[in-house]
């Protein structure tokens, strides 16, 4: 079953802001969150596992990390920001027609 | 989806509805009554309550989650319906032999086929695997009670039971849209002896109630598909009528049927209690609750709450007619509670006796 054969086509939506388009980018937040908080459990269930079978230790994975572990994870979260956060800038990256 | 990821979104939905109905409905209310204080006036209505909520921030964001909440936890991703959909193959086919007595050709009502309600899309009755559904969905109906949701009912059947000690009135007992048969099996315990009718207009939910219920082996109760408000029984062929979260389904006109088909099947001096949801404790109070009525797609619960109970039981023959809040939970203090609540009602009446 796919989300989309549910879609009622012949009801008026309901909206709770100003501009709609507040409650439909909160839709995609709530969406987001949920995906998170799934893959969240996922990585836990995963660690205790792993933890079981005696190839982690998760005391010393919650541990905060070496300055050597966090330059080494430098270029990754930033490249991470970068793609997040450019999206307020509001530049284009190909010429618009105009 | 597997079992873990649906588990984990349900959970997380849940706790999102949790923090919706403590800490958001709290500030909400300190912002309303923020807002009283400094007018000097005071609502007396929904509508006065809505002019001071309505364009707040927080409120909006309150709502939203009210409807979105319900729609993801049914039909997002991770939603109840693709959920079950995907194990049909090993749930439906234990449905298609469980002794419910259902009615194929019954005709649903056009305002249960016109709202699909609780945002279950397509309503609890079109798919043989929505009373899974709607009973997995109503787990998590009321965040705070968490797995003492059960007993709710069994509290109903005990207030119920307790003016009836020696338990002797009631032989023959009405269970009125019992769904999945979560209001039946209480009655059930408490009048092991008593024979009891379920009916429920979804087909669904009553193959469901029928398989799980403990009792499936008893000739004592029976789930029969069938619409409360024309039902194919005699008159006086019931010592009582009851109903756990029915009548605010209906709209007005089918809650008049309603009452006069408990009045007719009733034996005299027979009584008729449904818990539902009617006295509503203020204007904000009210407010609320007729937002959520129509944020979770219940349509009829503003009539139902404004509907002069006595004045209509009174024309049918009933007395000792009684509207009284109900304490869904220990400890639940109806006049101050800080968390969001339904307004939880028993409403009780007697079938005079020769009338």
């Amino acid at each position: 079953m796919r989300i989309s054969d549910s879609l009622i086509l012949d009801r008026p939506e309901q909206t709770f802001f100003a501009d709609p388009a507040l409650d439909r980018a909160f839709g995609v937040v709530m969406a987001l969150a949920t995906e998170v908080y799934v893959q969240r459990d996922r990585v836990r269930a995963l660690e205790r596992k792993l933890e079981a079978a005696g190839i982690i230790d998760r005391a010393d994975m919650d541990r905060e990390p070496s300055e050597d572990e966090r330059q080494a994870n430098a270029e990754d979260r930033e490249a991470f920001v970068e793609g997040l956060m450019i999206n307020l800038l509001g530049k284009q990256q190909a010429k618009g027609a105009s | 989806m597997d079992d873990r990821s649906f588990v984990a979104a349900q959970d997380f939905l849940l706790s999102s509805k949790t923090f919706w109905t403590k800490q958001i409905y709290e500030d909400l209310k300190r912002i309303y009554e923020d807002a009283v204080a400094r007018s000097g006036e005071t609502p007396t209505t929904p509508a006065d309550v809505a002019a001071i909520l309505e364009g707040d921030t927080l409120y909006r964001y309150f709502a939203w989650l009210e409807r979105h909440l319900q729609r993801l936890k049914y039909a997002g991703r991770y939603g109840l319906v693709p959920y079950h959909d995907e194990r049909r193959s090993v749930l439906a086919p234990p449905l298609r032999d469980t002794g419910a007595e259902l009615s194929p050709t019954l005709e649903m009502p056009s305002y249960y086929r016109r709202v699909d309600i609780h945002q279950h899309p397509g309503g609890v009755f079109s798919d043989e695997l929505d009373g899974y559904v709607y009973e997995r969905g109503a787990r998590s109906t009321t965040p705070l009670m968490g797995a003492s949701h059960a007993d709710l009912h069994h509290r109903f059947t005990d207030l119920v039971a307790a003016q009836d000690a020696e338990r002797v009135l009631y032989g023959r007992i009405l269970d009125m849209g019992c769904g999945f048969g979560k209001s039946t099996q209480p009655f059930h315990e408490a009048y092991p002896d008593a024979r009891i009718d379920a009916i429920d207009l979804s087909g669904p939910c009553l193959a469901l109630a029928a398989h799980q219920a403990p009792s499936r082996s008893s000739s004592k109760v029976r789930f029969r598909q069938m619409n409360a408000c024309a039902t194919d029984y005699e008159p006086d062929c019931f010592d009582l009528v009851t109903s756990t979260m029915l009548v605010h389904e209906l709209p007005p006109g089918e809650i008049e049927k309603l009452f006069a088909e408990a009045a007719r099947i009733l034996a005299p001096g027979g009584r008729m209690v449904h818990l539902d949801f009617h006295a509503i404790d203020g204007p904000f109070a009210r407010f609320m609750h007729y937002g959520h009525g129509l944020r979770n797609n219940e349509p009829f619960m503003q009539p139902w709450a404004e509907m002069d109970i006595h004045a209509s039981l009174s024309d049918k023959g009933f007395t000792n007619i009684n509207v009284i809040p109900f304490q869904e939970a220990e400890g639940v203090d109806l006049k101050n509670h800080a968390a969001w609540r339904f307004p939880w009602t028993v409403i009780q009446a007697e079938l005079k006796t020769g009338g």
